[in-house]
């Protein structure tokens, strides 16, 4: 056999070779022998590698070669090109991704959102000033009185939220200071007897003369009759507010006892959840739509601006200060309505409605719509004796957040309907608009507005709150939405009318504070860039990254992962070598 | 059903002549005066004129009008007005609105001139144009979008979509109909919007039909079913609302709703059953026995001159309930328009009243009772067609418009348009709206005359006069891209008994990948050019005239077009980034390597190799085992 050396032939090729690949002698010996075609004619080379100090190589007759040595410059040159493609990655490529790919997010108080949310920033307190007003007693003999009613009356509270705070008022001026929800009005008389003035915040109290309390009193019957009446007015409003409160989980800050819904009998808990479940949510503006819905031709025209005027606007100009009203009428012929029995039951009632095919479409413009449908029918609604409660009249019904109807039954052929004929209707839905709006039932009608404001106030409160909470959550659960300025703004103008409302509470400017509030809170939850989020979900990032990372990406780090292994061993070379 | 009907009807012979004239509104070219329509003495009327048409076409045209006074309007007392257009008529502060659905193609060569001399139609697709008051054109702008959403939702149509892309302020071609006399004109803002893809259907009957006071329980609109109406070979619904002032009372703003369809006799005779078309036994095929080779076994079929009989319940599926007990008494409900030779039934309580000198015969109905009405077959069966139907009033001008051209980049558009009059020259405005993705060059806009003759001779021969004068006027305001279309108006005059070819060029745009709609390929609709006849009169139809009801003697619009855009392969923008990425990668890689690598020769680097490799793992794994049998 002969030397496969000497026949063959020196190769022109070049060879890529790996930097810092470990030179161990073992290694090559084993090349040599196993493969002798890869060996070259050239002992110089081989020779030269060996001086490097790598290799030791014996062999008379080598069989492969080493590469030259590198020179030191190479090296350094190699680093530096590695070194320079980095940071071109890390100082130009990766700012620029970040800054191309990254999603806008405002800065928000997420904490004190959530605070508000849970009820720690703010507790709800109305300080409802009452005034005193007792023209004919001495001053200290009043004074002795407000201080009894005044520790009866705390006696009597359960709630701290809502307390009630008595004050001697100067018989001049009756009611000129706005701060005061009512005034009491002491009048000596035969018996002790109490009524609510009908048009005015007033509570007349008549007293015997002997009931007067002496100075040095501790108790007096006058003083507590006065409480447990003012209690009974308020009463109402008080339930409503722990109702709203615990509804909406506000709890006070931790260490005070939980004055909420645990005061509450099960059933007016209950009877307040039906009622706040048939409001609809408080809007500056309501747009009332008054139809006529008949089912033949006939009436083809009403009385109804007359109606209105005298039945139902003295209603609207009391509630004129929490909310204003547009009007519109209209009046539909061959409706056919969704239910075509005679006899409606319960069930029937939800269905009446053709919503299909009447025209009660929402008033455009924003504001919620409150229908009342009058519809030309004798049908009779029966409903069970149990639940008799449900129905105000056996000829109408309230269907809950929406409005009301009546059925009036005509002679066939009236073409005209009347203003008088109109007035049942009408007072029905007058009394449905107030529950419509959560007024609250009982009491005179201005110590019932006055709650409603503070019931709304409370309320639009809550429901700010409970929004600028979920917008919390929402921002830490999606880290992809973007939230634009106007977020961040809206939530900053929230919040401080916020607070705004939270010191006012109890006074009418609370009302225009959380109603601000809420509206700002709720257009920074439905922006609209936010509402319509990319979606871009993560295997579409790897399909779009991966083409570009993967062959770009594992060079870059093979290179600076040879470079780093070089430079280690060099650095060990070099140690060994000292 | 080839038996005499007058056996299956009971019919109410009551010819009650009634004291009445006959100054009727009718759809017709010839009777109506351009203040016709102002009826505003009664609050709601409604009618039905119905109008053979050769080829066994039948014209239906239902219109339905009420009033409303301004006082009623503003203090939104609805009766009549529908509430929920008023409400979005004064939210949108608009004066007036006119909104049209169409659908199909109204034959002009063989039906004669539109219905309410094309006043109450639009394009193909929904067209929407309306007068709004705003204090500047931004503001007027604003308006316009709330108008069209709100309609979107009211009419269950896209309006919403029409944008800035499709909306333009047409200078010549609309004039208000009602009377604006109490705003000051400069405030008054006319937008115009189109879309022409918009497919009319069902959802969009029902809303227009729940604005009516009887809705479809009564009077003619108990005629109307959607699957007739949309079955038909044209039709129009339109919706118009103006004020209008008569004298010194208070003004009113009245609503006119609109129905024009083209029935085909033949298919809207099919029963609802069978709806789907079988051929005839041979023994019932109409043959045209003028052929040479008809004989006993061949037969060459005469279409449309079978069923030129036909009874309202058989076209319209559903019987006539009566008259709507609202609508004006004194207005008969239901016109029909055939010579006078022809025998007419009905059945149900009506009185007929017959004007023969203008071939109208008009039904005052009951409101309780159903009608129906019967037209028998002709009694002569090879009665010539022209002598059953009143014959069509040819329109004063015929107009058709096509792409030119072909490829992907650029392409033409030429519109002829033919004045049939041999007398009379006619002038008019040539309104086009054409999408911004159309770039048109105007300065190959040409219109050139070509005499009437040219159907006898040879293409090749026409005397093609190159003249200048017939455009008196171009009012064009280029498109922008992604955010205005082109707006082309033109003011031109065409002599009697010719024909105008208006051509013009344009390039294609390239749009970007979202830009595509769904089904790209099917390209992209070119809404229809709005032609306005003007009156004799008028001469320079920009000047503002102080007499405000200057109407336009006809409009017509031209079909739309489908233009095709290049249409890109949607996978692309994954193909891009997988061919940059390689691209780049390839760039990277090879650069990379050349200035990190080491070179050295072939037999001084490592051995690579598939044997080589082998022998380095056999190596490892024996070095392994070695450590391993060490270790043990």
């Amino acid at each position: 056999m002969h030397d496969p050396i000497t026949h063959v032939k020196p190769r022109a090729e070049w060879a890529l070779i790996d930097m810092g690949r470990p030179c161990v002698p073992g290694n090559v010996t084993a090349r040599v022998i196993k493969h002798p075609v890869a060996g070259s004619a050239s002992t110089s080379k081989v020779q030269r590698l060996g001086a490097e100090g790598c290799i030791t190589m014996t062999t008379p007759q080598p069989l492969w070669k080493e590469p030259p040595p590198e020179k030191p410059a190479d090296k350094r040159r190699r680093g530096f090109v590695i070194l320079s493609f980095w940071l071109i990655v890390v100082l130009l490529g990766l700012p620029i991704w970040w800054q191309t790919t990254t999603i806008y997010r405002a800065d928000l108080p997420l904490q004190e959102m959530l605070d508000w949310a849970e009820g720690r920033a703010c507790r709800p307190v109305f300080p409802l000033r009452i005034a005193v007003q007792a023209p004919s007693l001495h001053d200290h003999e009043a004074q002795t009185l407000v201080r009894l009613t005044q520790h009866a009356l705390d006696d009597l509270n359960d709630f701290a939220g809502h307390h009630l705070r008595l004050s001697l008022a100067k018989q001049s001026a009756p009611s000129a200071d706005l701060d005061v929800v009512l005034t009491v009005r002491l009048l000596p008389g035969d018996a002790t007897t109490a009524h609510l003035d009908p048009y005015e915040p007033v509570l007349h109290v008549t007293y015997p003369p002997n009931a007067i309390p002496s100075a040095s009193a501790s108790s007096s019957t006058l003083a507590t009759y006065i409480a447990s009446t003012l209690r009974e007015a308020f009463a109402e409003e008080q339930a409503t507010i722990s109702y709203l409160l615990s509804a909406n989980g506000s709890s006070p800050s931790s260490g005070e006892p939980r004055p909420l819904g645990q005061g509450l009998a099960p059933d007016v808990a209950e009877s307040l959840a039906k009622r706040s479940t048939r409001a609809l949510r408080y809007a500056p503006t309501y747009h009332l739509t008054f139809s006529l819905f008949t089912s033949g031709s006939t009436p083809s025209s009403w009385d109804i601006e007359k109606a209105i005027e005298d039945y139902m606007k003295p209603v609207l100009d009391v509630l004129s200060p929490i909310h204003n009203f547009t009007i519109d009428t209209q009046i539909q012929l061959y409706a056919t309505p969704g239910v075509q029995n005679q006899v409606l039951t319960k069930e029937d009632l939800s269905s009446f409605i053709n919503a299909a095919e009447w025209p009660l479409s929402p008033s455009i413009g924003g504001a919620p719509t409150i229908n009342f449908v009058v519809f030309i029918g004798n049908q009779t609604i029966y409903i069970p004796s149990s639940s008799g409660s449900e129905s105000v009249s056996s000829h109408s019904w309230l269907i809950p957040q929406w409005g009301a109807v009546y059925l009036l039954p005509l002679t066939s052929g009236t073409a005209h309907l009347p203003s008088h004929e109109l007035k049942h209707p009408l007072l029905t839905f007058t009394s449905h608009l107030l529950t419509l709006t959560g007024t609250p039932h009982s009491g005179s009608l201005p110590l019932r507005l006055s709650s409603l404001s503070r019931i709304r106030s409370a309320d639009l409160l809550l429901r700010a709150s409970s929004t600028l909470g979920s917008l919390a959550r929402l921002v830490v659960a999606l880290p992809s939405i973007s939230i634009p300025p106007s977020v961040a703004d809206g939530v900053a103008t929230t919040l401080s009318h916020l607070r705004h409302a939270c010191y006012t509470l109890g006074m009418p400017e609370a009302l225009y504070h959380a109603r601000v509030a809420e509206a700002a809170a709720e257009r920074a939850f439905f922006e609209k860039s936010m509402v319509g989020q990319l979606y871009f979900p993560d295997e579409h990032k790897v399909a779009v990254y991966l083409p570009l990372l993967g062959p770009v990406a594992v060079p870059l780090l093979m290179g600076a992962w040879n470079e780093i292994l070089g430079w280690v061993r060099r650095r060990g070379v070099k140690g060994k070598v000292e | 059903m080839r038996q005499p009907l007058s056996t299956l009807f009971l019919f109410f012979f009551s010819f009650l002549s009634l004291p009445l004239s006959l100054s009727l509104t009718t759809p017709d070219s010839d009777s109506q005066a351009p203040q016709d329509y102002i009826h505003a003495e009664t609050d709601y009327q409604e009618q039905l004129h119905l109008r053979p048409l050769p080829r066994a076409a039948l014209l239906a045209s239902f219109s339905f009008r009420s009033n409303t006074t301004f006082s009623e309007f503003t203090s939104r007392n609805f009766r009549l007005f529908p509430r929920s257009l008023g409400q979005i008529l004064s939210y949108a502060n608009t004066r007036e609105l006119h909104l049209r659905f169409n659908l199909g193609r109204w034959d002009a060569e063989s039906w004669g001139s539109r219905p309410w001399n094309g006043a109450r139609e639009g394009g193909t697709g929904v067209e929407l144009w309306a007068w709004l008051v705003a204090d500047s054109e931004a503001e007027a702008e604003r308006k316009w979008v709330v108008l069209t959403n709100a309609l979107s939702g009211l009419f269950c149509a896209s309006l919403n979509f029409i944008d800035s892309t499709r909306t333009t302020r047409p200078v010549m071609s609309f004039r208000p109909e009602g009377n604006h006399n109490d705003v000051d004109p400069g405030k008054m803002h006319l937008l115009h919007g189109v879309l022409p893809h918009e497919v009319v259907c069902t959802e969009n009957l029902t809303p227009f039909l729940k604005l009516l006071p009887c809705k479809g329980k009564a009077g003619i609109a108990s005629l109307l079913d959607g699957h007739k109406l949309f079955d038909a070979s044209w039709q129009s619904m339109a919706i118009d609302v103006r004020p209008i002032c008569v004298g010194e009372d208070e003004c009113v703003l009245q609503i006119e709703q609109t129905i024009d369809m083209v029935l085909d006799v033949d298919r809207a005779k099919r029963p609802r059953e069978n709806p789907i078309p079988r051929p005839l036994p041979s023994h019932f095929l109409p043959c045209d026995t003028s052929k040479p080779y008809h004989s006993h076994d061949t037969c060459f079929p005469l279409d449309h001159t079978r069923n030129r009989d036909w009874s309202l319940t058989q076209v319209f599926g559903r019987p006539l309930k009566g008259a709507c007990p609202l609508s004006n008494p004194s207005i008969p409900p239901i016109c029909l328009h055939v010579p006078s030779s022809r025998k007419v039934f009905f059945a149900g309580v009506a009185a007929e009243q017959e004007n023969e000198r203008e071939n109208i015969r008009c039904y005052h109905l009951s409101p309780e009772e159903e009608f129906n009405l019967v037209l028998p077959p002709p009694e002569l069966p090879d009665a010539d067609e022209l002598d059953l139907v009143v014959p069509p009033t040819p329109p004063p001008l015929y107009a058709e418009r096509s792409f030119t051209g072909y490829g992907q980049e650029r392409g033409g558009v030429q519109a002829l348009l033919h004045n049939p009059s041999k007398a009379e020259h006619v002038s008019f405005i040539y309104f086009e709206t054409l999408p911004w993705f159309m770039r048109i060059y105007l300065h190959t806009l040409t219109a050139r005359l070509i005499p009437n003759n040219s159907t006898t001779s040879p293409p090749k021969d026409i005397k093609v006069k190159e003249s200048v004068d017939l455009i008196k006027k171009i009012n064009y305001r280029p498109a922008l891209d992604r955010a205005r279309p082109s707006h082309l108006e033109l003011h031109l005059t065409v002599p009697p008994l010719s024909t105008v070819q208006l051509t013009y060029t344009f390039d294609k745009t390239i749009l970007r990948y979202t830009e595509y709609p769904p089904d790209a390929n099917r390209g992209f609709d070119v809404p229809a050019a709005i032609i306005t006849v003007l009156p004799d009169d008028s001469s320079d139809p920009s000047a503002p005239s102080p007499d405000s009801n200057l109407q336009p003697r006809y409009s017509l619009r031209t079909t739309t077009l489908l233009c095709s855009l290049p249409t890109p392969d949607f996978s692309m923008p994954y193909n891009v980034i997988i061919f940059t990425s390689t691209a780049i990668a390839l760039a990277f890689g090879g650069v990379f390597n050349i200035l990190v690598r080491r070179f050295v020769a072939a037999d001084e680097g490592p051995v690579v190799g598939i044997a080589a490799l082998k022998r380095r793992l056999m190596l490892r794994i024996g070095g392994l085992l070695k450590k391993l049998g060490v270790k043990a």
